[in-house]
């Protein structure tokens, strides 16, 4: 019988009890388990690395492939290899690494990725702008709720941006309300989804639409693009409820938020205008002011912050640290014993 | 005025260690083994180093873990550290230094020509997963470094110029072994180093990994040496075979800690 996986002292006739010898299915696994084989597949991996890095589209079975191969790999390793019953700290690491592809690849099936912004006192419900998800994504996001209840951003000289700390509140399952600080470092993290704080932030004047059809005045945000990335562009063309001429929207302010010469905060303008231009007419708005449209009142509530945060699912999460953690500790365990039992200037007695 | 030590201490370090790489070359060249007086020098040149890293950080308030100067800076003292640690607690090798030392030095000259301005510490990097992660991945590269050292002399051993002026060393196989000891040290540091970057990257950029061109190369960089331990099972390779895969891995992970911060535009810059 030949296995193809060989390790240092292996015997010739090593198998698994009363199995079969010339067994198809044993030769077949045998094969499969070929250490030589599991060094085509860990430079198959690296060239789907590579391929996937230098490719412009996605490239997820460069990836897939290769890891699929590698877990079969090691399945047929671990089933036939006898080393495995005598070596537990490397029957450990292998069943850790099959572990860490399976569990990868649950991850990829059932992982959500998204965008959203809230302005300051707004609710999430749950919609994102911008998502990709596994197939078998479980969509527990639409009953999540929680506010944006405002943040600081503090700034060093140079206009570097230093902590960012945003205040956030949610309903605990029991109805009372919560509060805590997120940022940077901390997400919140709601039934396994976790809301991170972005760099992606900016102002967001308030407005109340009253459409002139009759229907019920709408009031909401506009979030004007993020500051101070598109300082000099802080306008949007926005559409109301309703109504079909799109309105150019744009803030005016003359002071400096973020002064490049001294540390500084994130914070409101002290004054402002909001400029709207519907079609040829042009208006500028304070805070209160409304304006007589086509379509109806457009009544300007004052200015607010929106801060963008990224959500990201994925419950294989500490499963995954946990079986890579036991990966490297079995390791770790299979060298100690194996540099131990012979210092390397002893010489070799052929065994492992 | 005020004498400023933390560039002094700097430059009488790198002159210590030129001095001890210089002596430890001419040792070999020479074939005399002037063996103490490079640990004596190394001992004082990274107690020096240490002084000066020490001045930085009290001066900036952060680690030296921000620009290519200071990535410089605690890189060469790491390896050193490391490599230190080896040639004190394994005579048979110390010889490696004359292939070690150039390395290096090369290093040094680099951080010579370095601006050691100041930069901007990151809000992300407010947490101590950066000195774990960063811990991990020094002593990955200061384990494949000695093992650099062992492999350098094996290949040396092999020319005509180098004579027997390697010939105290144990035999090929025996360095072999030792190299590829130190090889899987650095495999179980490195894969420690890619988990505490994950779990920091998903508490910095909502996601644990996602292929910016230092996780591609870093784990590149861990499956060649992984591929390298493997062969040495599956094929019983030769040592000087053994000692080229060493060298390809090494030339791997210098290039990924210092080369992909030039070219990366992500905000994983490998600041390590």
């Amino acid at each position: 019988m030949k296995t193809g996986r060989r390790y240092a002292g292996q015997e010739q006739a090593d198998a698994l009890p009363g199995t079969p010898p010339q067994s198809r299915v044993w030769r077949v696994l045998g094969a499969l388990a070929s250490l030589k084989l599991s060094l085509v597949i860990l430079a198959a991996l690296g060239a789907g690395i590579l391929t996937a890095y230098l490719s412009a589209a996605p490239a997820t079975w460069a990836l897939a492939a290769p890891l699929a191969a590698f877990a079969l790999n090691l399945l047929a390793a671990v089933a036939t290899n006898p080393v495995f019953r005598r070596k537990t700290p490397l029957l450990i690491f292998h069943l850790a690494l099959i572990a860490v592809i399976l569990l990868l690849a649950a991850g990829r099936l059932t992982y959500l990725k998204g965008q959203l912004e809230l302005a300051e006192g707004e609710v999430f419900d749950g919609q994102l702008t911008q998502e990709e998800s596994g197939p078998w994504h479980p969509r527990r996001l639409d009953v999540l709720r929680f506010s944006n209840e405002g943040f600081t951003i503090s700034y060093a000289k140079g206009v570097r941006r230093g902590a960012t700390r945003n205040r956030v509140a949610w309903a605990a399952p029991d109805g009372s309300v919560q509060h805590a600080v997120i940022g940077d470092q901390d997400p919140l993290v709601l039934s396994g989804y976790r809301f991170y704080t972005t760099h992606n932030k900016g102002f967001a004047p308030t407005f109340t639409w009253y459409a002139s059809s009759g229907a019920a005045p709408v009031t909401g945000t506009v979030h004007l693009p993020a500051y101070p990335l598109h300082e000099h562009k802080q306008a949007l063309e926005w559409t109301p409820p309703g109504g079909k001429t799109p309105l150019w929207v744009m803030l005016q302010f003359d002071e400096v938020i973020l002064d490049p010469a001294k540390p500084s905060e994130f914070r409101l303008p002290s004054g402002h205008l909001i400029v709207v231009r519907a079609g040829e007419a042009r208006y500028e708005l304070k805070p209160g002011e409304r304006v007589s449209l086509a379509e109806g009142v457009l009544e300007y509530n004052g200015l607010r912050v929106w801060m963008g945060y990224t959500v990201f699912y994925d419950f294989t999460l500490p499963w995954l640290l946990a079986a890579c953690l036991l990966a490297v500790m079995s390791l770790a365990w299979h060298f100690r014993g194996k540099f131990f039992a012979r210092p390397w200037d002893k010489p070799s007695t052929g065994t492992s | 005025m005020a004498m400023d030590w933390e560039p002094l201490t700097l430059w009488v370090a790198l002159v210590v260690y030129v001095l001890a790489g210089s002596l430890a070359i001419f040792g070999g060249v020479l074939r005399t083994r002037p063996e103490k007086a490079v640990l004596a020098l190394l001992v004082l040149g990274l107690l020096l180093h240490t002084a000066s890293i020490a001045l930085r950080w009290e001066r900036l308030g952060h680690g030296p873990y921000i620009t290519m100067f200071e990535i410089l800076l605690s890189n060469i003292w790491s390896l050193l550290a490391i490599y230190l640690l080896a040639y004190w607690r394994i005579p048979a090798i110390r010889p490696t230094a004359a292939v070690v030392m150039p390395i290096l030095f090369v290093m040094m000259g680099w951080l010579l020509v370095t601006s050691p301005h100041e930069g901007h510490l990151p809000a992300t990097y407010h947490t101590v997963w950066l000195f774990v992660h960063i811990g991990f991945g020094k002593v990955f590269l200061g384990c494949a470094l000695v093992a650099v050292g062992i492999s350098g002399v094996i290949l040396l051993r092999g020319r005509r110029h180098a004579g027997n002026r390697f010939a105290s060393l144990p035999d090929d196989s025996r360095l072999d072994e030792l190299s590829f000891r130190f090889m899987a040290i650095a495999l179980i540091f490195e894969t420690l180093m890619l988990i505490a970057g994950a779990i920091w990257a998903q508490d910095a950029w909502g996601r644990y990994w996602a292929w910016d061109p230092l996780e591609t190369w870093s784990f590149l960089t861990w499956l060649s040496l992984a591929f390298a331990l493997h062969a040495r099972v599956a094929y019983k390779v030769s040592p000087r075979t053994g000692a080229v895969m060493v060298m390809a891995v090494f030339v791997l992970a210098f290039l990924t800690f210092f080369g992909v911060p030039f070219v990366s535009t992500a905000p994983h810059k490998g600041a390590v």
